[in-house]
């Protein structure tokens, strides 16, 4: 009880340093917004002669393909940037495990895309004219599960390249397979729910995400620890 | 800790790194508040044996045991007792010298008032609450060092701690160092002017065998 309790403090501290770290350099979070404001704009454009909402497949793509583009901007500068300015020898001296390292990662990952799509659903929201009536909690829920699933994907493959060469590239090559079991249920949850499902008719989808979740945790605790390792 | 007790043991300890043999069954004992001096030309292997000591990286073959425990299976707990300084400043640039110690210290369960000494002794309070980017290679090193202290280990390892700074800050370190005392210092360092001030011996490694040691 007392590791787990370490455990979630160390992951809850390098958490809160990354996010202090990233808005504190400002650039980085309002280029991804910047990002994703442009395109639903653009998507509204695009449909200038009617609604978005009114073709669900349409407007879910454009969600998903936004948030996915917005993950490898934020996730660039997960464990890569730690490796290129050194920084990841500091981690390393921390008396905690490599994974309460990884969670920290995780979790700040999660608050970063969260904090992208309480801009990115609004903007979607009235310029792509979804009409959702009760079932924004819905997509809400979808979302965030969705932005924990890529923040597990993303956080652990920026771990698995951050020696490498080519790391930038490497990383948007790796993040499509990782994700696609993520982007999936996503996509198709977020479709049905504008088309006017409720929550319950996306439960398989939701619990694609949840397998997902549990598998890629598995790796993850048997692998990290040799992930860091130089 | 008595110095009759031994810090760290390495024994038989090798690392490669692909093709390139950085370390060749390495055995060393040192002591507990033994200060002793790493030294070897570029290449040598003196970066590779403190990251291992750090547990930074494992060793392909061998063993090393940290006050008597395996330092792989307990790295946790070991890295408690642990402090290093590499060339690479391990503190956050957007974050002030404050942020960046406080970050560190509330994971080691240091409180601040535990470390406001060293800043002191340093020469840092004026630049306690400086982003880390604002500060000068020297000052960010002595940030770096009162990071590696903060949760006053009892082995403390130093790589290249001397290297692109001025004279006075040397000074600094060294009267800092050798005010440690109980503690197990290992320094790494092409600078043998200042390191035999501070430390009672030298190993030299060559390409990655120990060759030789000297009492200073």
């Amino acid at each position: 009880m007392k590791n787990i309790g370490a455990f979630q403090r160390a992951a809850l501290r390098i958490a809160e340093k990354d996010l202090r770290t990233e808005f504190r350099r400002s650039y980085e979070v309002l280029s991804i917004l910047t990002f994703s404001v442009g395109s639903i704009l653009i998507c509204s454009f695009a449909w200038s002669s009617g609604s978005v909402g009114s073709e669900p497949e349409v407007a879910a793509a454009a969600l998903w393909i936004i948030l996915f583009f917005a993950s490898i901007l934020a996730f660039t500068t997960s464990f890569t940037r730690e490796a290129d300015r050194g920084t990841l020898g500091g981690l390393k001296t921390l008396p905690c495990s490599p994974l309460a390292i990884l969670a920290g990662k995780i979790i700040y990952g999660t608050v970063l895309l969260f904090f992208v799509e309480c801009v990115l659903i609004p903007f979607s929201i009235i310029f792509l004219n979804l009409e959702l009536g009760g079932r924004f909690p819905a997509l809400l829920l979808v979302c965030l599960l969705g932005a924990v699933g890529l923040s597990f994907a993303g956080s652990f493959v920026s771990g698995l390249v951050m020696f490498s060469e080519g790391k930038t590239l490497l990383l948007s090559f790796l993040l499509i397979p990782v994700c696609m079991p993520v982007l999936m249920p996503s996509v198709s949850a977020t479709r049905e729910i504008i088309a006017g499902s409720g929550i319950s008719e996306v439960v398989p989808e939701l619990r694609l995400l949840t397998a997902f979740l549990l598998m890629i945790t598995a790796v993850m605790i048997l692998t990290f620890e040799f992930v860091l390792e130089e | 800790m008595s110095n009759n007790a031994i810090a760290v043991e390495i024994v038989e300890v090798s690392k490669r790194y692909g093709y390139l043999q950085a370390l060749k069954s390495v055995s060393l004992e040192i002591k507990g508040e033994e200060f002793l001096a790493f030294s070897g030309p570029n290449g040598a292997g003196k970066t590779t044996l403190l990251k291992i000591i750090a547990t930074h990286i494992s060793p392909s073959s061998g063993t090393v045991k940290i006050f008597g425990d395996d330092a792989f299976e307990n790295g946790g707990e070991i890295r408690r007792r642990i402090g290093l300084v590499t060339h690479e400043s391990f503190l956050y640039d957007e974050l002030s010298v404050r942020e960046n110690l406080l970050f560190y210290a509330k994971l080691f369960s240091v409180k601040e008032e535990g470390f406001l000494d060293t800043i002191d002794f340093l020469g840092m309070n004026r630049w306690y609450n400086v982003q880390v980017k604002q500060l000068s290679h020297g000052l960010r090193k002595r940030a770096d060092i009162v990071r590696a202290l903060i949760h006053n280990p009892d082995l403390v390892l130093l790589d290249e701690p001397f290297a692109g700074l001025d004279t006075k800050t040397c000074d600094l370190l060294v009267n800092y160092f050798k005010s440690q005392k109980g503690k197990t210092l290992l320094i790494s360092s092409h600078s043998l002017e200042w390191t035999k001030k501070i430390c009672d011996k030298r190993i030299s490694l060559d390409r990655g065998e120990i060759v030789g040691e000297i009492s200073f």
